[in-house]
């Protein structure tokens, strides 16, 4: 027999010695000395764009023992599937010596096959799976009772989450993970992602335009500094505050020697004010258009001005006889794998006119789905005449 | 939970796995069925400097050829991890897995073909080839 066969070798092997037969040369195939002993083994198919993702230590598989499994690289997020087969594929390993140069003694003259592949793992790219995500953090949202309990945390019994934990439950990529939790307005605070109670954050988004506006600050340029001095002394965490100018406003940008000089400039977010005080009206529920607007309008602060464009995605409207009325309905609050955002649509209102249905659509991600090929599967299009506008129902 | 797939040998060191597939299921003699261990497969050679082969199994002979993977193959070895390595973050008391990659498979030799019965060659001790589609016409 070949070498190898020492006994206290794991694996006979001899892959190198089948790969590069010479010709006219033979090799006898056998089955090894722990031949199927082996069930710790899998193959897994990937693409060769994938592999330096997998030399790098960069990739993880994701999921809870009843959820079928992700692999995540950085980036993106594949379900595997398992392809069985029918063939007999025996698997060979290299020999187990420290190098395997086959002329360094002789030819090779066995080679050990230790297993039958069972089948092989594949990778489809897919949306990562977040759905779970907003749930855990809406299990226990930051209330302003913690602002002055920071050190007696651990002990209510209630769940918090670390990054460490996030990635242990949700089904996602790190940076997809990242996306959804600025989708989602989530903060890190003392080192557990929470997302802020709406009405704790209402309070807060007030407070500070009332100070805008008691010291005279513009709304398109006020100091961090001074904002969160004042903040700081009325009691608010500057975490919040902070997070709360994250939310509804954005930095300006500035020139190279103010930034040296230490400032921070912000401004608020028209169209994010606004719309949050539009959702603030309608938390109660559907109402007269008219009324809407006089409440939403009195609400607005000075120097800012709303826009009805700016609720695309937020608010659905009707008309009921002589009277129009609106409600809430915002996108951030559906379902978002497309089956289950369909469903809601659809429960919602039997019929979409294009126009009021891609707000609610425009954010599903399928990989290998266009947005047409979506509506597709999951609506049927009807369109009354040549030059009416199409208007979309369930399947 | 999550299970880290790790990699110590980079892409440019890790080592070749080789698959001998055939179509069908190679079925040793009832006498060697639970001892198969060390017993011979078949016999693979490679007639000329062409990547054309044969595997010559009992006394049945296929014809195949060395193709390469349309995607390469991993191996990945199921590694039980201890606590006592202190995983940070880690919330459950089970021990942790991790996935090992020991090699990577780019090509196979592939004998997609019927066997062709080798009638003047005395029979093997290893076995016959039972192809799925057919009946075991051996007596």
């Amino acid at each position: 027999m070949g070498r190898g066969d020492g006994g206290d070798e794991m694996w006979r092997g001899g892959a190198e010695a089948v790969l590069n037969l010479q010709p006219s040369a033979s090799i006898s195939i056998a089955y090894d000395a722990v031949f199927d002993a082996h069930s710790d083994l899998l193959l897994l198919e990937l693409d060769d764009k994938l592999l330096p993702q997998i030399m790098q230590n960069r990739v993880t598989i994701r999921g809870e023992p009843d959820e079928e499994a992700v692999l995540c690289t950085p980036s993106a997020t594949y379900a595997l599937k398992y392809v069985g087969t029918s063939n007999s594929a025996f698997l060979i390993p290299p020999s187990s010596g420290p190098s395997s140069d086959v002329s360094d003694s002789g030819p090779v003259k066995v080679a050990s096959a230790i297993k039958l592949a069972p089948g092989v793992m594949e990778l489809v790219e897919v949306a990562p799976r977040l759905h779970k995500l907003k749930e855990l953090l809406a299990e226990n949202p930051y209330r302003p009772e913690e602002d002055s309990m920071e050190e007696l945390e651990e002990n209510d019994g209630l769940r918090r989450l670390r990054w460490e934990d996030l990635v242990e439950r949700v089904q996602a990529s790190d940076e997809e993970l990242k996306g959804a939790l600025k989708d989602i307005s989530a903060v890190e605070i003392n080192g557990y992602w929470r997302i802020v109670d709406e009405k704790y954050m209402d309070m807060v988004l007030n407070m500070i335009l009332h100070n805008l506006v008691l010291n005279e600050w513009s709304l398109d340029g006020f100091e961090e500094d001074q904002v969160l001095g004042i903040m700081g002394s009325d009691g608010f965490p500057l975490k919040i505050v902070l997070h709360c100018l994250e939310i509804y406003g954005r930095r300006v940008n500035l020139t190279d020697d103010e930034l040296s000089g230490g400032r921070c400039l912000w401004r608020l977010d028209e169209k994010q004010v606004c719309v949050h005080f539009a959702r603030v009206i309608l938390r109660g529920g559907k109402m007269k258009m008219e009324r809407f607007m006089d409440e939403w309008m009195d609400k607005i602060p000075a120097g800012m001005s709303a826009d009805f464009e700016m609720l695309e995605g937020q608010v659905l409207v009707e008309n009921i006889g002589m009277e129009t009325w609106i409600w809430a309905f915002s996108v951030s609050s559906l379902p978002s794998t497309p089956a289950e955002r369909f469903a809601a649509l659809f429960q919602e209102r039997q019929k979409w006119e294009w126009k009021d249905l891609q707000p609610y659509i425009r954010d599903l991600r399928v990989p290998g789905l266009s947005s047409e090929s979506l509506l597709l599967k999951y609506t049927r299009r009807t369109q009354p005449t040549m030059d009416a506008e199409p208007v979309f129902s369930t399947r | 939970m999550q299970i880290r797939v790790k990699c110590e040998c980079g892409e440019s060191s890790c080592r070749e796995w080789a698959i001998v597939e055939l179509q069908g299921v190679v079925e040793a003699q009832p006498a060697f069925q639970d001892q198969i261990q060390n017993l011979e497969i078949g016999v693979l050679c490679r007639a000329s400097s062409q990547e054309k082969y044969t595997f010559t199994v009992g006394y049945h002979e296929l014809s195949g050829s060395k193709v390469a993977m349309k995607k390469p193959l991993l191996v990945l070895k199921k590694k039980k991890l201890l606590d006592s390595e202190d995983v940070p973050g880690s919330s459950s008391n089970s021990s942790k897995i991790e996935l090992e990659v020991i090699g990577i498979i780019r090509h196979r030799i592939l004998f997609k073909t019927r066997p062709r019965a080798l009638i003047s060659r005395n029979c093997t001790l290893a076995g016959q080839i039972s192809p799925l589609d057919v009946d075991a016409t051996q007596s």
